[in-house]
């Protein structure tokens, strides 16, 4: 027989109803008009302490702190002659402990048949766990605003690093002609004293420029303004340039000054600019700090999949204590001797900041008296690790046989920018780009059977192909030919006014002893970028009167364009949809021709607005359609005048 | 052959005084503006063999200046040099697309300078 709770009776639903309010962990009671208990559930007398009978007939007053039953008859009186209840009133109690306890309260008065109130009921809940998440959330709330406020404040010191830095510029650049203009003695002659003096001034004036730059790049960093401009580089050359200046410096100094580069090319994917920043404030902290006879060596490591770059002194070291923060901001380790004489401690921190927006890492290794080696490493290849695992493998296992391996790395840079100018979706694309490998390879190798593989790494934009026993020109020719049709493909296939620059550069074999450990000398890698910015015509800036016929019959006109047998581009006030179309009618100025186009907006780009500014202004690009040949003939021929 | 003419444009009398000097030790005529629509004035009127102009400048900003004179048949030929205190590249590439010929940040050299106006004047 099934047994199941059945309400039916009046015993049974009485059953229920105190099984009800004896379990319910909230604090149950009913009060007569006199405020005395007159039923009460089990956890209220829990509560206190006591038993049932002992709670049952007794006041608050026989039961709690007379100010705290003071505060709950006032309320129980309120309900009783208004006849209204009191909902979920929070009340703080101190438990003896000292613990705060939170306590919800309701009350509702309990009418008799006639209506007359005769008592209430009382329900009381502890609150505890509830109030203190909420305090906490009130916490954090509070954290999160003051975060807030914070990060306010330090772009509001950026902004104003920044203000101040430029206001600082002109006035600098005022005493800088001032001095000049004494020094040059256009103001009349000067004595050697003098003349000494102002070089003591004007190398003041070099050390606050230097200073306003730091802070400028600062500011930059902080309001993540900085932006890096990648070009493939030698590494180096890019040392080597500063090799005279620093060898000078070193030697006034009496300090011996030696390089060890790699024999070769180091081609790597940097801002160039940015590079030398560091390379410089390595190699001036490192002279700096290094008495005379002492040694600075500048050293370049070609390792697995980076390259790294050592500027190590024997000069008076840095302290245990100072490591750690030496990389921080506004750092002066200030007791060494020779650091009272420049900086305001942002070169270090700079340096670590330009580093790692290229992928690389800054480290240093010091000690006292004897010297510091300052590191730092760039990635060999913008996009990451060099050799994917399977590349690896791959090669290892040809190698293993002993057989000759050409590795070519196809590699597309900011690879997510790229995929945002292109409109094909990346699995077409890089599916595309193995079709034109493959045909590629097929021409440059022909019917003879080439032991090659193919490994797609879409997600970082890179193929590689790895082909064994070829001879050298026939690799050359196959990137050749890769490099040709992966551009006409993207000609064919990019929206943005892009790019399409690709280098190829070769690593000799020796570099990659870390990385495979058979028969590197049978192990050569070229690779093949793409990204960087080049435009697929060549443009100039031509004087014409152009007018542009837009859809809704006005005409944009003006005289300064970009043009190319491609199409134009021109600054304007009114904003275009890409793909517009309009009817452009330029003036050939040296062929005295006429030409009359449809053409279709490429790209806009909107520009930033100058100081006193109120519109936007547009630059857009607009791609010729159906040019007639006869015309793009006069055209090329007209633009030729101009750039050769 | 006679002196070329360089007009000179900064709000800096300090600055354009300074560096007239030293355009003047090295044989140039110089003429000079402290705003914006007195070097329009000063450009039209007597056709300076040079430029070099401020970009921050009262009444009409150098950026403006430079377009209308870059934009103008009559004027387009005369090489503008840009000055200006804000070295971002945003303010390069805007001297470009308004046809300033070069670019130089303050503080600069006078040697740079003028390396720069003999360059673009031979």
């Amino acid at each position: 027989m099934r047994r199941s709770i059945k309400p039916k009776g009046v015993a049974n639903r009485y059953k229920l109803l105190s099984y009800l309010i004896d379990h319910i962990p909230d604090v149950i009671y009913f009060k007569d008009t006199k405020g005395r208990l007159i039923m009460v559930n089990q956890s209220h007398a829990k509560g206190l302490g006591l038993k049932r009978e002992e709670v049952v007939g007794k006041t608050d007053f026989d039961l709690f702190p007379e100010n705290r039953a003071e505060r709950m008859f006032k309320d129980d009186l309120r309900v009783m002659k208004t006849g209204k209840p009191i909902i979920d009133k929070i009340e703080r109690a101190t438990r003896p402990d000292g613990v705060d306890n939170y306590a919800s309260t309701t009350k509702i008065p309990y009418f008799n048949t006639k209506g007359k109130v005769i008592g209430i009921i009382g329900i009381t809940r502890d609150i505890t766990h509830r109030m203190q998440f909420e305090h906490l959330k009130e916490k954090r709330l509070n954290i999160e605003k003051k975060l807030e406020a914070l990060e306010e404040l330090n772009k509001i010191k950026s902004e104003f690093i920044s203000a101040v830095s430029h206001e600082l510029r002109t006035p600098l650049a005022v005493i800088k002609q001032l001095l000049t203009v004494i020094f040059d003695e256009t103001a009349g002659p000067l004595t050697d004293k003098q003349r000494e003096i102002l070089v003591k001034a004007r190398s003041n004036t070099e050390r606050l420029k230097n200073i306003i730059d730091e802070l400028l790049d600062i500011s930059r960093i902080e309001g993540k303004r900085l932006k890096l401009d990648y070009s493939l580089v030698n590494l180096n050359d890019l040392i080597q340039e500063s090799e005279d200046f620093f060898r000078k410096l070193a030697a006034e100094k009496g300090v011996d000054l030696s390089y060890y580069l790699p024999q070769g090319e180091v081609n790597i994917f940097i801002d160039a600019e940015r590079i030398v920043q560091v390379i410089l404030n390595l190699i001036n902290n490192a002279i700096k700090f290094t008495e005379e006879n002492g040694k600075i060596k500048v050293e370049v490591k070609i390792l697995d999949d980076k390259v790294r770059v050592g500027v190590i002194d024997t000069g008076i070291g840095i302290a245990k204590s100072d490591l750690p923060k030496l990389f921080g901001k506004f750092i002066q380790v200030s007791h060494l001797p020779g650091a009272e004489k420049k900086g305001i401690g942002l070169g270090l921190s700079i340096s670590k900041e330009l580093v790692e927006r290229h992928g690389g890492e800054i480290w240093v290794e010091s000690e006292p008296g004897v010297g510091s080696k300052f590191y730092f490493t760039l990635p060999l290849s913008y996009t990451a690790k060099m050799l994917g695992k399977s590349v690896r493998e791959n090669i290892i296992h040809f190698l293993k046989k002993g057989l000759s391996v050409y590795l070519i790395n196809f590699l597309i840079l900011n690879y997510k920018e790229f995929q945002k100018r292109i409109t094909v979706e990346a699995h077409k694309l890089f599916n595309d780009f193995e079709e034109i490998m493959k045909a590629a390879g097929k021409e440059v190798f022909g019917s003879v059977k080439q032991n090659s593989t193919l490994v797609l790494d879409i997600q970082k934009g890179r193929c590689s192909v790895i082909f064994v026993k070829a001879a050298e020109e026939m690799v050359t020719r196959f990137c050749e030919l890769v490099k040709e049709r992966a551009k006409d493909y993207l000609t064919k296939n990019k929206i943005e006014e892009v790019f399409i620059a690709m280098g190829v550069s070769s690593y000799p074999s020796e570099n990659k002893k870390a990385s495979l450990d058979h028969g590197p000398k049978n192990l050569k890698i070229k690779e093949i970028y793409i990204g960087a910015e080049m435009r697929r015509y060549k443009r100039i800036n031509y004087q014409t009167d152009v007018e542009v016929k837009l859809p809704d019959k006005t005409v944009d006109s003006f005289k300064s364009v970009d043009i190319s047998e491609g199409g134009i581009c021109y600054l304007s006030k009114k904003l275009l949809n890409t793909d517009t179309r309009v009817e452009i009618k330029f003036r050939l100025l040296r062929k005295k021709a006429i030409i009359s186009v449809v053409a279709r907006v490429r790209w806009i780009k909107e520009l930033e607005r100058l100081d006193n500014e109120t519109t936007n202004r547009y630059k857009i690009g607009l791609e010729f359609i159906g040019l007639k040949n006869q015309d793009k003939k006069i055209l090329i021929e007209e633009l030729k005048l101009y750039y050769e | 052959m006679s002196k070329k003419r360089i007009l000179l444009v900064d709000d800096e009398k300090d600055l354009t005084y300074a560096v007239s000097l030293q355009l003047e030790a090295n044989n140039f005529e110089v003429l000079l503006a402290n705003d914006g629509q007195e070097a329009l004035e000063i450009a039209r009127r007597k056709k300076p063999d040079l430029i070099i102009l401020d970009l921050m400048l009262p009444k009409i900003d150098g950026f403006k200046v430079c377009r209308m004179l870059k934009f103008d048949e009559k004027y387009k030929n005369i090489p503008i040099i840009l000055f200006t205190a804000r070295a971002q590249e945003a303010d390069k590439k805007l001297g470009k697309e308004v046809g300033a010929d070069c670019y130089i940040t303050k503080p600069f050299d006078s040697k740079e300078l003028l390396a720069k106006i003999n360059e673009l004047l031979s």
